[in-house]
């Protein structure tokens, strides 16, 4: 059932590069994700889940296979909006202070500025960032960047939640209380979430985990996860 | 290391090498190109000064020394082209019988002159009625004596009998100054004016006369043409004349006195050149300057990049010195060819706009613009590349080199405020100058001279590196403290991120100031150039409309002036707007005699342009309202005035000629106003009055001068006017056109259409590389941000909304502020520069179409640079996106 479906790709794959140069990031992956899920995905550095985020949130488009959204809509519709994604780099805009970074999904959107930072605080305070909201992203560490990268992708309210390694600059026990903290969140607002990651405690905060190697989408639970 | 680094930026930072390279080599380029013009201009300045001079050398023979003999040395002399001997005798007077009264002048002189005079020496004697050669007398003599070609003049001879002679012809003699300059004589210790009463005799007749002549009463001159193989540069042919004289002088053994006219006007002339080289103070150098601010941005448009890579290669293990290293290669890369291109440009450029690609006119010179402009290139490079990367190499950490944004600091020029400084000193400057009555330019009589004072200067110079950077205060102000304004004042294009959009501007203060400011002196150079030139252009057609008289003007020296019903006729030819007839006499003022104009002051303006300028007590309006209420008034100038103590409804009493006796009588007038300059008029003393009063008080109503103006071609009109007047009439006939191009008067004498044209085109250029590259250059530096907004799912209307912002506040507000600066920079330039008009001009000429097309292309550099960026963020990079 259609409605049911937030994305479903079949064989989908992504190259860069033409002919000797060219290097196969993703290769027939076929996959469904529906509400309410929480899927992890794994596998070690470059073996293409950044790739597969991308392609899972119309940043990037297939070379092969055919992906759709039934419950979200079409591809340009999807951001701002029913899909969001946090970075696994500094992302956040470097002349915006951290709370202007958060509300900016709602104001493009078409929030109000009121709402906007409203929901932003809120969120800050979820990742005990309320006392750096004033600051620019230059002023604040990189681990504090990340967590205002996921407050900003959660402060839309999407269907579907893409994180890309959200705790890589963490340290255990804060990527803990962040990973608290986002489960805490989406299931408030019944998010579907997909994380990329290649440490297995944290994959273990969702119940899907597929793995990625040389390209290749599992999609069955591996045996070591 | 250095090569694999220069090969690394050749092939990933291809444009911003590109760009510097082309920033120094318009800085070269137009430094090498002030240099050509400097080389034409004072090449094109010493031709005129050498056409200007009728006999190059007037050498005086010593009474004891025999002329035949000076006559060979002189003939022999190298550079020598020909040798004529003239004789100058005294005379205690001239008289002529007119319709049985008799006319006697004061003392004058006699001239013999060898046959051939004429045209070895054209510009010496200008025919104007009757026979080029034979007895001929000076207009003035002929109109003070009432004498004409026929006329029976008697001569008087001291201590001998007067001899009675018949005139073949009346002649001009346009260089009489220095026909009858007293050689050797010290300044002050001789007469400065020439004699009024003069004829001209062939050299037997005069020989005849004056052989025997008591001593004293005589001397014998020989005048020398020189071959004019001169060098082009005014200061190298003096110096060349002066020693040519010198040796003459020499060889002569005391001989004979040189006097040196070629090196006298070429002295002026040197002088004159000065005058090139405040038009490169005041239209060159903020274009050099702005090219080099302009490579600047550009250079540093990477620095960010540039400041990250040094992170890391510091962190890599890099040393400071390293990095300079690296950064030397780069400068010394770009520079080399940069002022490579520049130089051939310059070499190019030179030879389309002013013929010449030669950088001096000597070889000295051009090597020094030469010089000049690679160091100027070098220090640009150093200064761009070199030392940005020295100073963060020593002053930056990691941390503060990873920082975008960054905490804008208080330079210490606005801690200390000198941009306030700057500006009060300007005006402070300025106001002693206008106070003073200043002028850059004096030209008390005869041949212009410079005074020039650089501290005045100071002023237009104080007043645009102060207004620069009180520009960059109020910018960095308004971003940091009108956020909120900002915010409203972009909502209607960025709806409801204008209060995001305005924060992002308010943080990013730093550059977006740094870009309005390259904007509007970029503006500001371009609009003052443009009005400074059209003011200049405007002026010169005045001056030479005040030269010719109008637009075609017609004169004759004739005593019956020209035909009565001339003006009616013209008036009926093709391309006439009006036809004014003018009266041109002589009147005693005292003993002064001064030209006197007749004109109806109703209708004189119809013919030709009245300007409040030529008037001192009122504007042009008022002045001429006053005269034609005032039946006998007359109009004099200021020395006249504070010669005699007049004041307004003073009588004066003139003297005229009266057409029935021929003889000057008195007539009074009355004193009503003050001409400063009249249309065909002499620089120093002389009248305005009502024709109608002149014409009933001498009996004459004759007119000596037509001034029309014109709807077609002026050449074309004065050829009709020619045709209609036939061959016998002995009018002249002159267009304003021919005339700007022979005798305009002053410095405007200086041809500054290559140089304008010049620089109008770099202004234009500067003004849209400026406002285009900023702009590109700025929001390049952005991708990432804008590639992130996109990521998030920000629209392209949304992303449009940053980039809009930026670029009316950098272009809108870079444009109306330089606008204004360059209009005022323009308005204290041209007071400045006062005295180089003649007459000043009455207000500011805006040129519009060169406004509009500047506005046109601004915008469209500005539009091509969002539109380009916001292509680029349709589709962020996926490089950019897989390093997020």
């Amino acid at each position: 059932m259609n409605d049911d479906v937030l994305v479903r790709a079949v064989a989908l794959a992504r190259t860069y590069g033409s002919n000797a140069g060219r290097v196969t990031a993703l290769a027939d992956a076929t996959f469904t994700i529906r509400p309410s899920d929480r899927v992890a995905i794994m596998g070690p550095s470059g073996s293409g889940k950044t790739t597969l985020l991308h392609l899972i949130g119309a940043l990037d488009s297939p070379t092969a296979g055919e992906i759709n959204w039934p419950s979200l809509g079409a591809a340009s519709t999807l951001r701002p909006g029913p899909i969001a994604m946090a970075f696994q780099g500094p992302s956040l805009l470097p002349p915006l202070s951290v709370v202007e970074n958060v509300a900016l999904p709602i104001l493009l959107a078409g929030g109000t500025e009121k709402d906007s930072i409203d929901s932003a605080v809120r969120l800050l305070d979820l990742f005990e960032l309320r006392e750096l909201a004033e600051k620019l992203p230059e002023e604040i560490s990189g681990g504090q960047q990340q967590r205002a990268g996921l407050a900003r992708a959660l402060a839309g309210g999407p269907n579907l939640l893409l994180a890309d390694e959200p705790t890589g600059q963490q340290d255990h026990t804060t990527g803990h209380r962040m990973m608290e903290a986002l489960m805490l969140e989406v299931d408030r607002a019944d998010t579907s979430v997909v994380i990329a990651t290649h440490d297995p405690i944290i994959a273990s905060y969702c119940k899907t985990r597929w793995s990625v190697e040389n390209g290749r989408l599992i999609t069955e639970t591996p045996a070591w996860a | 290391m250095g090569l694999t680094w220069l090969k690394g930026l050749i092939r990933r930072r291809t444009g911003r090498m590109l760009g510097q390279i082309a920033g120094i080599a318009i800085v070269v380029l137009m430094l090498g190109s002030l240099g050509t013009f400097f080389t034409a201009a004072r090449g094109w300045m010493t031709e005129q000064a050498l056409k200007a001079v009728p006999v190059d050398w007037q050498v005086l023979v010593n009474g004891s020394t025999d002329t035949a003999s000076a006559l060979k040395t002189i003939a022999g002399t190298p550079g020598v082209n020909a040798a004529l001997p003239v004789g100058y005798a005294d005379t205690s007077g001239f008289t002529s019988k007119v319709n049985g009264t008799v006319q006697t002048t004061g003392p004058g002189k006699v001239l013999g002159l060898p046959a051939g005079y004429s045209s070895t020496f054209s510009g010496e004697i200008r025919p104007l009625v009757g026979a080029s050669d034979g007895v001929l007398l000076a207009q003035q003599t002929a109109a003070n004596l009432g004498a004409t070609v026929g006329s029976r003049v008697t001569i008087g001879r001291s201590g001998r009998s007067s001899t009675t002679l018949t005139v073949a012809g009346v002649v001009d003699l346009p260089a009489a100054d220095s026909l009858f300059q007293s050689i050797g004589a010290a300044p002050g210790s001789a007469p400065s004016a020439p004699p009024d009463n003069v004829m001209l005799l062939p050299s037997a007749t005069w020989a005849q006369l004056f052989d025997s002549a008591p001593n004293g009463t005589t001397a014998t001159q020989i005048h020398v043409d020189l071959s004019g193989n001169l060098p082009t540069d005014p200061g190298a042919a003096f110096a060349d004349v002066v020693g040519m004289a010198k040796n003459l002088e020499a060889s002569m053994a005391g001989g004979g006195l040189v006097g040196n006219n070629i090196g006298a006007q070429l002295d002026a002339t040197r002088s004159d050149a000065i005058y090139a080289e405040l038009l490169f103070l005041f239209l060159g150098l903020p274009g050099v300057i702005i090219a080099g601010l302009l490579t600047g941005v550009i250079a540093s448009s990477g620095r960010d990049r540039r400041r990250r890579e040094q992170a890391l290669l510091r962190v890599r293990g890099a040393s400071p010195r390293q990095l300079v290293r690296l950064a030397t290669w780069e400068a010394v890369l770009t520079g080399a060819v940069g002022i490579a291109l520049g130089l051939i440009g310059a070499a190019l450029t030179g030879r389309i706009a002013f013929g010449t690609s030669n950088f001096g006119a000597t070889t000295a010179q051009a090597v020094k613009v030469t010089v000049a402009a690679c160091v100027a290139g070098a220090a640009l490079c150093l200064t761009t590349i070199v030392v940005p990367t020295w100073k963060d190499a020593r002053a930056l950490t990691v941390a503060d080199a990873r920082a975008v944004v960054g905490t804008p600091k208080r330079p210490l020029w606005m801690r200390t405020y000198i941009d306030v400084l700057l500006l009060a000193a300007g005006g402070l400057i300025y106001w002693q100058a206008v106070r003073n009555g200043y002028q850059v330019v004096l030209a008390p009589e005869g041949v212009p001279t410079i005074s020039v004072s650089y501290f005045t200067l100071l002023a237009p110079i104080l007043f645009w590196v102060g207004a620069a950077l009180m520009i960059r205060r109020l910018a960095g102000t308004v971003l940091k403290r009108g956020r909120v304004l900002l915010s409203r004042m972009i909502r209607p294009l960025a709806h409801g991120l204008s209060g995001v959009v305005g924060a992002g501007m308010s943080r990013q203060r730093t550059p977006l100031a740094r870009g309005l400011v390259l904007m509007a002196l970029a503006a500001s150079f371009a609009v003052s150039v443009a009005i400074f030139d059209t003011t200049y252009s405007a002026q010169a057609r005045v001056d030479a409309q005040l030269t010719n008289g109008a637009d075609v003007a017609v004169t004759t020296a004739a005593a019956t002036g020209l035909p009565a019903a001339l003006a009616s006729d013209v008036s009926t030819l093709p391309g006439i707007a009006a036809a004014e007839a003018m009266q041109h006499r002589f009147a005693y003022v005292g003993n002064d005699l001064q030209d006197l104009y007749g004109v109806n002051p109703s209708t004189i303006g119809r013919a030709t342009n009245m300007s409040n300028a030529f008037f001192g007590s009122g504007t042009a309006t008022q002045v001429l309202a006053t005269l034609s209420k005032t039946q006998n008034g007359v109009l004099v100038s200021d020395e006249t005035v504070k010669d005699f103590q007049l004041r307004p409804g003073d009588t004066m009493r003139l003297r005229l000629q009266s057409a029935n006796d021929h003889a000057y009588h008195v007539v009074p007038f009355t004193y009503v106003g003050i001409a400063r300059e009249f249309p065909t008029a002499p620089h120093d003393s002389f009248l305005v009055a009502n024709a109608s009063y002149v014409a009933k008080a001498t009996g004459n109503p004759a007119t000596q001068t037509l001034l029309v103006k014109t709807t077609a071609s002026p050449p074309t009109v004065a050829a009709g006017i020619s045709q209609l007047l036939g061959p016998a009439s002995g009018a002249t006939v002159q267009d304003i056109v021919t005339q700007q191009k022979i005798t305009l008067s002053g410095l405007t004498a200086i041809d500054l259409a290559g140089l304008t044209k010049l620089e109008l085109v770099f202004a234009l250029l500067l003004a849209a590389g400026a406002s285009g590259l900023v702009l590109a250059l700025g929001l390049a530096e952005r991708r990432r941000t804008f590639a992130i907004a996109s990521a998030l799912g920000a629209k392209e209307r949304q992303l449009a909304a940053f980039v809009w912002s930026e670029a009316g506040f950098i272009a809108i507000g870079g444009s109306l502020i330089g606008v204004a600066v360059g209009w005022g920079i323009a308005g204290v330039v041209v007071k400045i520069l006062t005295g180089v008009f003649d007459p000043p001009p009455e207000h500011l000429s805006a040129p519009w179409g060169y406004l509009i097309v500047l506005g046109v292309a601004t915008a469209g550099a500005v539009i091509v640079a969002g539109l380009g960026m916001l292509r680029a963020t349709r589709h962020p990079a996926m490089s950019i996106l897989r390093d997020l």
